[in-house]
């Protein structure tokens, strides 16, 4: 029966490249969660786009060939769902809502001036516009601007000079 | 505040508490997109449809016959012929812009290929609306040029008007018609994409004027 062991083969590739998946997203989904943090301003709207970026990744996932991060990925996927095909507007910052979501900060000694600070971040990133809070959240993880301007598709030059004027206008919201 | 030190805080973040499960995801794997490509797909697909069933029931009216009588039969055949392939090319490239959208292009490709696709599907509806609106033209004045031509095409057996003001009452009637018709499709487009592809659009021309920074 040809067929039908061609159907169960088809069957299990499937199931490993889902269990890949999941094993890597689990693995990464901070990424994802930080993207929604900083496009979406309430619970339901965050969970909203983690779906969708869950989808698109899902969709996309049997084309990635492992030639780059699996992580470095999921940041050109994530931001590419949140600035192009995510429906919902985000112009209005709702106060209480980012109020509403808690920043916890990693550290041994507990120090509440840091989650402050992280707060008042969040808070201004929001004010930026969706290109300026995707390079932004590009900087503050650290990422190089070879990376920064291959995800967004500008020069690397170009990618340094906005980059100084988002980061100008961060500096301007949070020090009026 | 100083950037780099929040940069700190930053890192340190833990975003573990919104941890989703495995079993979470697999069932977010397995729901439906909802995103502006999906709709955009959708809504330029009902588009196609509409204006194909609508050429094809205006093809199969009553009012054929009045076109037969006023001689314009062959003129309509080569209307359709022409339109069907005007319909198949469209599609074709409706398709191949389609498939060229992928989440994993760069940000400004990806925005580029969305409104390519767009753009398809624009540029068919008012090829539509500009032919609908030319062949109205065109049959107007057939109508008005041949002797009883609009009492054929209004189906008047006896009429109190005299010709003059039956003229006047079947110019003004259709220019109405026509520009309630341009109205609602106006009204209907700036609703339906406006609010779609307001967001992008305004991210794709920050985008492009990076270009001119340097």
């Amino acid at each position: 029966m040809p067929y039908l062991y061609q159907e169960l083969t088809n069957y299990s590739v499937q199931k490993d490249l889902e269990s890949k998946f999941l094993l890597d997203f689990e693995q990464n989904q901070n990424i994802v969660h930080k993207v929604c943090r900083i496009y979406t301003n309430n619970q339901e709207a965050h969970n909203d786009l983690f779906q969708e970026v869950v989808i698109q990744l899902w969709k996309n996932y049997s084309k990635f060939r492992g030639d780059s991060k699996f992580s470095t990925w999921m940041y050109r996927v994530a931001l590419n769902t949140a600035i192009s095909l995510y429906r919902k507007s985000t112009r209005t910052v709702k106060t209480q809502d980012i109020d509403g979501f808690t920043y916890k900060i990693k550290s041994d000694d507990y120090d509440n001036t840091e989650e402050e600070q992280l707060k008042a971040l969040y808070k201004a990133i929001h004010r930026l516009t969706d290109i300026d809070k995707a390079l932004i959240f590009l900087y503050l993880e650290d990422k190089p601007y070879k990376e920064i301007s291959e995800t967004l598709g500008i020069t690397e030059v170009n990618a340094r000079v906005k980059m100084n004027r988002a980061k100008d206008k961060l500096k301007k919201i949070l020090n009026p | 505040m100083d950037l780099d030190k929040l940069k700190d805080s930053w890192k340190k973040q833990e975003v573990e508490q919104t941890s989703i499960s495995k079993e979470d995801i697999y069932k977010m794997t397995h729901s439906k997109s909802s995103s502006i490509v999906k709709w955009i797909f959708i809504i330029g697909v009902a588009e196609f449809v509409f204006w194909i069933l609508l050429n094809f029931i205006v093809s199969r009216l009553e009012m054929m016959e009045v076109y037969n009588e006023l001689n314009l039969m062959k003129f309509l055949d080569i209307v359709y012929y022409i339109n069907l392939f005007v319909v198949v090319a469209f599609l074709y490239y409706f398709y191949k812009n389609y498939s060229s959208i992928s989440t994993i292009d760069t940000t400004k490709n990806l925005m580029n290929n969305i409104i390519k696709t767009r753009r398809t599907v624009k540029y068919y509806v008012n090829y539509n609306v500009l032919g609908s609106l030319l062949l109205m033209i065109i049959f107007n004045i057939k109508i008005i040029n041949t002797p009883n031509g609009i009492e054929t095409m209004l189906a008047l057996d006896n009429t109190t008007l005299d010709s003059s003001n039956l003229l006047t009452a079947y110019v003004i009637g259709q220019a109405i018609g026509i520009v309630i018709m341009l109205l609602l499709l106006f009204g209907f487009y700036y609703l339906l994409y406006g609010r779609l592809l307001r967001k992008l659009k305004k991210n794709h021309k920050e985008l492009d004027n990076i270009e001119h920074l340097s």
